[in-house]
């Protein structure tokens, strides 16, 4: 044994890009606490967003495996996303001065809203996605289907609905930031 | 979304890769743009007839020459800034280029009598020059930054002015074919400022469209 972290992530990754699922999800789950600490230390532990900057990073990590060269550290390669992307977020943040992106999250995927202002708001934001990841939340967050009901309805996976939807809602929740900020922000106060 | 969750997704997402797809893409992108500036340098601007004294003068073969190698070099450079936390010495080697021009430039000072310096510097043709050569590079340019977006830049303007020294380089190159311009003293001041111009362009484009 005797293996450096780095070459046991190497040796993994590069048996993830041969098409081995077990080897990636392995890679993964290895490298999500790592990348989680150091998100933590660059947002200033603020848990919400850095989990979400977190599965953001994962994501990117995913749409972006092929930039790794299996000659160069993987370390090397996996932080320097980390770090982009938690720039990236917390410029996003700083733009919009508000409150940590979970919150938000949840009053958007809160299905058992029935205030006809809000569901009015939801539909305005839906509006501005695709049509097939706005119809995605709709089915699996509004009418309560399963990944795996949609993706047979939608003719996916339902790992492909999964990433779908995490996209959708991070998306939904910036624009919920950028459009509803005070109101929303109204609204929590009244609670 | 529970990162755990997030995670087995991503396993179930995950195909075998296809090895190459930024390098080859990259290389393919700048292949249809050089191509292209090509045909447009032929159309437009076209060889200049006293062609065969490039091989003959060094100074002449010089323009191209670096022109060319600053392309040559750029490469390298431009693939590893598309990869994150990757290095190359390449951005070392590039500095050789501004040198040897300078070195040329140098020469040409104790080569030419003091009278002439100005002469040779003011050249008459500073404002196709700087012109000639963003154009000539817009495709190069354009082809790049798009099959850069394939990669992961983790400075994403620095990218996008490397890409613009790639095809500012390559567009000098082919440019320098047409120029009748000998002097280092007129290459060295024209065509840096016209790399320059093409570098910043570079890297307005890339802080827009090579965010990822």
């Amino acid at each position: 044994m005797g293996r450096t972290r780095d070459e046991r992530w190497a040796d993994l990754l590069r048996r993830a890009n041969g098409g081995d699922r077990t080897s990636y999800i392995q890679f993964l789950s290895e490298v999500a606490p790592v990348l989680r600490g150091i998100i933590l230390a660059r947002c200033g532990n603020h848990s919400d967003e850095s989990e979400d900057i977190l599965q953001t990073t994962l994501i990117a990590v995913h749409e972006k495996r092929h930039t790794w060269r299996d000659t160069e550290p993987v370390s090397a390669w996996v932080y320097a996303i980390a770090r982009y992307k938690a720039i990236d977020a917390l410029r996003k943040y700083g733009r919009t001065r508000m409150a940590p992106l979970g919150e938000h999250e949840d009053n958007i995927a809160d299905d058992t809203i029935i205030d006809p202002t809000v569901t009015g708001d939801l539909d305005r934001l839906l509006a501005q996605l695709d049509t097939v990841p706005a119809a995605i939340v709709r089915e699996v967050k509004l009418n309560g289907l399963s990944a795996e009901e949609a993706g047979q309805l939608f003719g996916m996976t339902a790992g492909a609905i999964r990433v779908t939807l995490h996209r959708a809602m991070a998306r939904l929740s910036t624009l919920a930031q950028q459009k509803s900020g005070n109101a929303m922000g109204d609204r929590k106060i009244r609670k | 979304m529970n990162t755990n969750d997030l995670i087995s997704s991503l396993g179930a997402e995950l195909t075998p890769l296809q090895p190459g797809l930024l390098t080859k893409g990259v290389l393919v992108g700048l292949g249809i743009g050089l191509a292209t500036t090509t045909l447009i340098f032929a159309v437009f601007w076209g060889i200049r007839p006293d062609i065969g004294a490039i091989l003959h003068d060094p100074a002449l073969f010089a323009k191209s020459a670096l022109s060319l190698l600053l392309g040559c070099l750029a490469l390298p450079w431009v693939l590893s800034q598309a990869r994150p936390g990757s290095r190359t010495i390449f951005r070392f080697a590039i500095l050789c280029v501004p040198a040897l021009a300078l070195l040329a430039a140098v020469a040409a000072l104790f080569t030419t009598p003091s009278q002439g310096w100005i002469m040779n510097l003011q050249g008459k043709s500073i404002a196709t020059c700087l012109t000639s050569i963003p154009v000539l590079s817009a495709p190069i340019l354009v082809a790049l930054l798009l099959t850069l977006r394939r990669g992961a830049p983790s400075n994403p303007m620095r990218c996008g002015a490397v890409a613009g020294l790639l095809a500012g380089g390559c567009s000098a190159a082919v440019y320098s074919l047409y120029c009748v311009e000998d002097s280092p003293l007129f290459y060295g001041t024209w065509y840096t400022l016209a790399l320059l111009i093409v570098a910043v362009t570079g890297a307005v484009a890339g802080r827009h469209v090579l965010r990822w």
